[in-house]
């Protein structure tokens, strides 16, 4: 049963990858009607563009250009930058781990602090912690990243004598505690903005499942309190907690972009916002396909783990 | 009414009020009764009379805006008003058990049913887990569950209504309870496993001589399986007495009009057969409704889904003013066959409407779905919330050209006389009716198109016994003015031998049976209708 | 509208909106100073009796610039939103409606987009239409689509199983007639909860391309342009980056509250008429 169910969550993943693959390819180079000119800026000769147009593969069909593109892409070709001559796989290679760090240290954060403070609410409603929380999360969801992130080093990370560094990296090979220091400012960034969110929705689903006729039930056949929470109510609030997570991943990878830029982070997001700024295609091609990569892979992991908690999922 | 020995429960003046918005709503005025050892006090009432909040309050599971004024509630003499939470929750599930209306939806989905009978026998009879997983599968066993082994390793969505029912049954008996609070225990089960539950009910009680409050809307039933029987209407007990005394010669008018409601066969409600001779103004021959067609694109991503036939070689006809009732359990394809004939679902076979022969549905035309009109079941969503009953009404004049202009107006005024609303009705919305109220509006929309066939799928299964009789009473007045005839689909036995012709019954997409109604009972009968008409109880009357 | 106000989220999202309403409109007939005027000996300053939120680098007056920014930010989330949803509607109406294969594939594309996250998308949609409010405002609406889409479409699914619309279908109604007045009117309200919400998403997502220099250019007082200029003296001045981020957090707030008190006034009902 649990074979068939991975199959098909595979096979779609597939097919909306293709959809979005095509969707870049779409966005970027055929809408535009000539990407070379966009590339090159309205400056350019008309020699220079007709070069590009030709490396590019720009003068044939757009469904011959895609296909070769999809090609090269599955090939392990990625296409080299145009601002910075390198090999985009490499510059994604480098990146790509970068990123995966900021983002698991968010996601624990996210964890560990908003499925507690959701379920806490959920059991204390319309108390003053309810309360707050509840204000907490509000207020976190109304302010963009780069807003948290400026604030954040504002408070504590001043010029002079402020606690953390206000920006940059120091690869983990060289030294821990400095890429713990340089690490910890943007992961909190990420993690504050999602617990407020995560926290908001594990509340509502914990809130759900205690007013349940099975909860009810359970409390009526005199089980201690601590049974019908942890035994019967939690289990049955982790599964759509976790979906609502796992649609955050989205949001997440949005916030990277941006604490990347904010921290000078040089992960992915980096990447696509330099990419972005320049007109560099292949660079924004290419990571683009990587995040929404990570973003589908995310969401499998999500669904593998609710059929795992929930019965009804396994056995359909 | 003195309290002894053999008392289990007792509620003496019980008062009970819910603080609301508009002030204190009274739920329970002067509660007064008690039930023995071994006996079942049956607590009928309606909707919002209270019933519901008695079983709370004696559980202590009362919601925060609850306020109790008074009384005592005892149980084998203990006051439980004066214990504290732990002590209740000590009593609950051990010498208290309840078992819920709905098992779909009481029963944890996430655990498995043996986890769920194993934790109460764990945590109030000390058992250790394994013993206790033992003891679980000797209860299933005992409640005639086939292989509770099995069972116990199951999740909820994986047994049935009645598997479940009895799962729960085996919970609140499991450890031995003095009392047991049965709310509706059957009412959403099938008729012939309500009745398998209600024997074995009555089995168990005969054995461990538990004491039982049954409550239920349902007077037929409460008429079977309680000794005693409290009537309750607005928080008000207005009558108390032994059941065969109550049904014989009810003293209170409420419980007057209340038996007076409930379907019972011995009366008939409709004379006068139809002219026999007549050719049929309607008929379906080997009608089939098969689902789950796969799409193309499905077929290409390999998942072709076997079709489910719900519907097999239908074939009936209805003469003119004829009444014919169609019964069946859920599944057996009842609501299909309503549909398919109005329209909504693709069919293969024949329908024959007068001289015009329809053999799938996009040949049906206007003409068609003019003369053949239905009313649903679900009041609440089979009126548009977002537009006026008078446009409601109106909609099936202007689309059928019955009434153009002013007329219109003054025609939608009769309609609402006709099914006993006062005109003035037309400028409300939906949500200002009552249930009652919106099922006349949808009989009312029916009649509006002037037709020659009304469907009636299961009008009256979402309503209070009384506002039930009242909507059968208007569709037969109806029906006998406009000479139209009706199909009229329920699972309620005793109400379709009221005032059915004939009867048809299905059983999982077949039909097994077609006769007059009084020949229910004749030789020649399928088993499966000697089965139904064992399993539904006759009201005790007179 | 007279529920929204007693619920405790309504209040005070209606409140929040009321006062960027206010700012909306009268904002530059409001503000004191003009927004670009340069105040050269009173730069970098914190709240004063001059300047009530403080100058920023350049002595412009802060309160005039955030006010005047509201027009900006506002349309840009109001308008991206609407946008969005006249796409997404149209879109997810008829994928609602005609069911079928048409449904199916319109339903894969839109899984496909959804996988790429709506800032992502944007980026990507702004990368080909170069800079400025406009077209960002365009990118945001595009990337809003398939979400709304999606909602509209699984409003109408709802609506149309619903008996009321069966009984239209077997009465022999016009599709059009059973779309426009049965589907639609009962169909909208998800929407709309949803649409609200969003325009705060669209307002950050706008204050964000502001922050990046893909969206309002100088000397555009938008929100997030504010903040980014005025990022290298944060420290020196750090009303300069709280003042606009307090009103991107009014702005987006106020949405919010009205959207999820639109959302629990509409649920109740409509959970208690599909329950029975």
């Amino acid at each position: 049963m649990t074979a068939a169910y991975l199959g098909r969550r595979l096979l779609s993943i597939l097919v909306i990858l293709f959809v979005v693959s095509f969707a870049v390819f779409a966005i970027t180079q055929i809408l535009p009607g000539n990407a070379a000119v966009m590339i090159l800026g309205d400056f350019a000769t008309d020699v220079q563009r007709h070069a590009l147009e030709i490396e590019l593969g720009l003068d044939r069909p757009w469904y011959v250009q895609y296909w070769r593109w999809l090609g090269r892409l599955l090939q392990g070709d990625w296409g080299t930058s145009m601002r910075l001559s390198r090999s985009v796989a490499s510059l994604i290679d480098e990146a790509f781990w970068r990123s995966a760090s900021l983002a698991v240290a968010a996601l624990l954060g996210v964890i560990v602090v908003a499925i507690p403070l959701g379920i806490v609410a959920a059991l204390r409603r319309a108390s003053l912690l309810d309360l707050g929380i509840g204000v907490f999360g509000l207020i976190g969801t109304a302010l963009p990243e780069f807003v948290t992130a400026t604030l954040l080093l504002v408070i504590f990370a001043g010029p002079d004598g402020g606690f953390f560094p206000a920006g940059g990296y120091v690869p983990l090979a060289e030294s821990v505690p400095g890429f713990l220091m340089h690490l910890i400012l943007p992961a909190a960034t990420l993690s504050l903005v999602l617990t407020a969110h995560v926290s908001r929705q594990v509340r509502s689903e914990m809130s759900d499942v205690l007013g349940s006729d099975y909860i009810r039930a359970a409390r009526l056949k005199g089980l201690s309190a601590s049974s019908v929470i942890f035994r019967h109510a939690l289990r049955n609030a982790l599964a759509p907690a976790i979906a609502v997570i796992s649609l955050d991943v989205g949001y997440l990878l949005g916030g990277i972009i941006v604490v990347e830029e904010v921290f000078a982070w040089p992960g992915l997001g980096r990447l696509i916002v330099f990419g972005v700024q320049n007109r560099d295609l292949p660079l924004i091609q290419a990571t683009t396909l990587v995040l929404a990569a990570a973003y589908a892979i995310s969401n499998l992991l999500a669904d593998v783990l609710i059929a795992l908690l929930d019965p009804r999922v396994r056995y359909a | 009414m003195s309290d002894d020995d053999s008392t289990v429960l007792s509620v003496r003046d019980y008062s009970l009020d819910y603080a609301t918005r508009e002030g204190p709503v009274r739920a329970l005025r002067e509660i007064n009764l008690s039930i023995m050892r071994g006996r079942t006090l049956g607590l009928v009432g309606e909707s919002g009379s209270g019933k519901s909040s008695l079983a709370w309050s004696i559980l202590r599971a009362l919601p925060p805006n609850a306020r109790e004024l008074g009384g005592t509630i005892r149980l084998l003499g203990e006051d439980l008003r004066q214990r504290t939470r732990r002590e209740i929750a000590a009593i609950r599930g051990a010498r208290i058990g309840i078992v819920f209306q709905d098992p779909s939806t009481s029963l944890n989905p996430t655990l498995t049913l043996g986890a769920q009978i194993a934790e109460v026998l764990v945590r109030h009879r000390g058992l250790a887990r394994k013993e206790a997983l033992a003891e679980g599968e000797r209860l299933l066993a005992r409640t005639g569950i086939a292989r509770p082994a099995d069972m116990m390793r199951r999740y909820p969505h994986q047994a049935s209504g009645g598997e479940k029912q009895r799962v729960v049954i085996a919970t609140a008996f499991a450890c031995n309870p003095e009392c047991i609070i049965f709310d509706e225990p059957t009412t959403a089960l099938d008729i012939i496993t309500a009745r398998q539950i209600l024997d074995l009910f009555a089995e168990l009680q005969r054995e461990t001589q538990v004491a039982a409050l049954y409550i239920s809307h349902d007077l037929a039933l409460v008429a079977r399986v309680a000794d005693e029987v409290a009537v309750i209407d607005q928080g008000v007990i207005v009558e108390q007495a032994p059941a065969a005394a109550l049904f014989a010669a009810p003293r209170g008018e409420y419980t007057k009009a209340l038996l007076a409601a409930v379907p019972d066969p011995r009366r008939r409600l409709v004379n006068a057969p139809p002219d026999i001779d007549a050719p049929p103004v309607f008929s379906v021959n080997r009608l089939c409704v098969r689902y789950g067609q796969t799409s193309a694109l499905m077929r290409l991503l390999g998942r072709a889904a076997t079709p489910v036939a719900a519907l097999t070689d239908i074939g009936f006809s209805l003469r003119r003013g004829e009444i014919l009732g169609i019964v069946g359990e859920s599944g057996s394809g009842k609501s299909t066959l309503a549909r398919a004939i109005v329209g909504l679902e693709g069919f293969a076979g024949e329908i024959r409407l007068g001289e015009d022969s329809f053999s799938a549905r996009p040949l049906l035309d206007r003409a068609y779905r003019r003369a053949v009109q239905i009313v649903f079941q679900n009041p609440d969503a089979s009126l548009n919330p977002r537009q006026r009953v008078g446009d409601i009404l109106a909609r099936p004049l202007k689309l059928y050209g019955l009434a153009r202009g002013a007329d219109i107006a003054s025609r939608v005024a009769a309609l609402l006389t006709d099914v006993r609303l006062p005109p003035d009705f037309a400028g409300r919305y939906p949500h200002q009716l009552s249930g009652g109220e919106k099922q006349r509006v949808a009989i009312a929309r029916a009649f509006a198109a002037e037709p020659r066939i009304v469907i009636c799928d299961e009008i009256t299964s979402s309503l209070d016994v009384s506002v039930q009789a009242v909507v059968v009473r208007l569709l037969l007045d109806l029906r006998a003015r406009t000479g139209a005839s009706c199909l009229f689909v329920t699972h309620d036995l005793n109400l379709v031998r009221q005032i059915a012709h004939r009867i048809a019954v299905l059983y999982r997409g077949d039909l097994v049976d077609l006769f007059e109604v009084d020949a229910f009972d004749v030789a020649g009968r399928h088993p499966y209708t000697r089965a139904l008409l064992e399993a539904v109880p006759i009201p005790v009357a007179s | 509208m007279p529920e929204l106000l007693r619920h405790p989220a309504g209040v005070a999202g209606t409140l929040l909106l009321a006062i960027l309403a206010v700012a909306v409109v009268a904002g530059p007939v409001l503000a004191p100073y003009d927004p670009q005027a340069f105040h050269t000996l009173a730069r970098l300053q914190g709240p004063s009796l001059p300047y009530w939120l403080g100058t920023d680098q350049f002595g412009r007056d802060l309160l005039s610039r955030v006010l005047q920014g509201a027009r900006a930010t506002v349309l840009f989330g109001v308008g991206a939103t609407l946008g969005g949803v006249a796409a997404g509607s149209l879109i997810g109406v008829t994928a609602g409606v005609l069911g079928g294969w048409v449904d199916s594939v319109i339903m894969r594309l839109l899984d496909g987009l959804l996988a790429v996250p709506d800032l992502l998308l944007t980026l990507l949609i702004v990368t080909v239409l170069a800079g400025g409010g406009g077209h960002a405002m365009l990118a945001v609406a595009v990337a809003f689509t398939p979400g709304l889409a999606r909602i509209a479409r699984s409003a109408v699914l709802s609506v149309r199983t619903r008996e009321f619309v069966q009984a239209a279908v077997a009465r022999g109604e016009g599709r059009g007639y059973i779309i426009v007045r049965e589907v639609l009117p009962n169909a909208i309200g998800p929407l709309i909860i949803e649409a609200t919400i969003r325009v705060s998403f669209a307002i950050m997502i706008g204050a964000t391309l502001g922050f990046l220099g893909l969206g309002a250019q100088p000397p555009s007082t938008e929100w997030g342009l504010m903040i980014a200029e005025a990022r290298q003296y944060m420290f020196r001045n750090p009303w300069c980056v709280v003042v606009p981020g307090v009103a991107i957090a009014i702005s987006a707030l106020g949405f919010n509250l009205t959207g999820d008190a639109l959302r629990d006034l509409l649920d109740p009902r409509l959970r208690h008429a599909a329950a029975r």
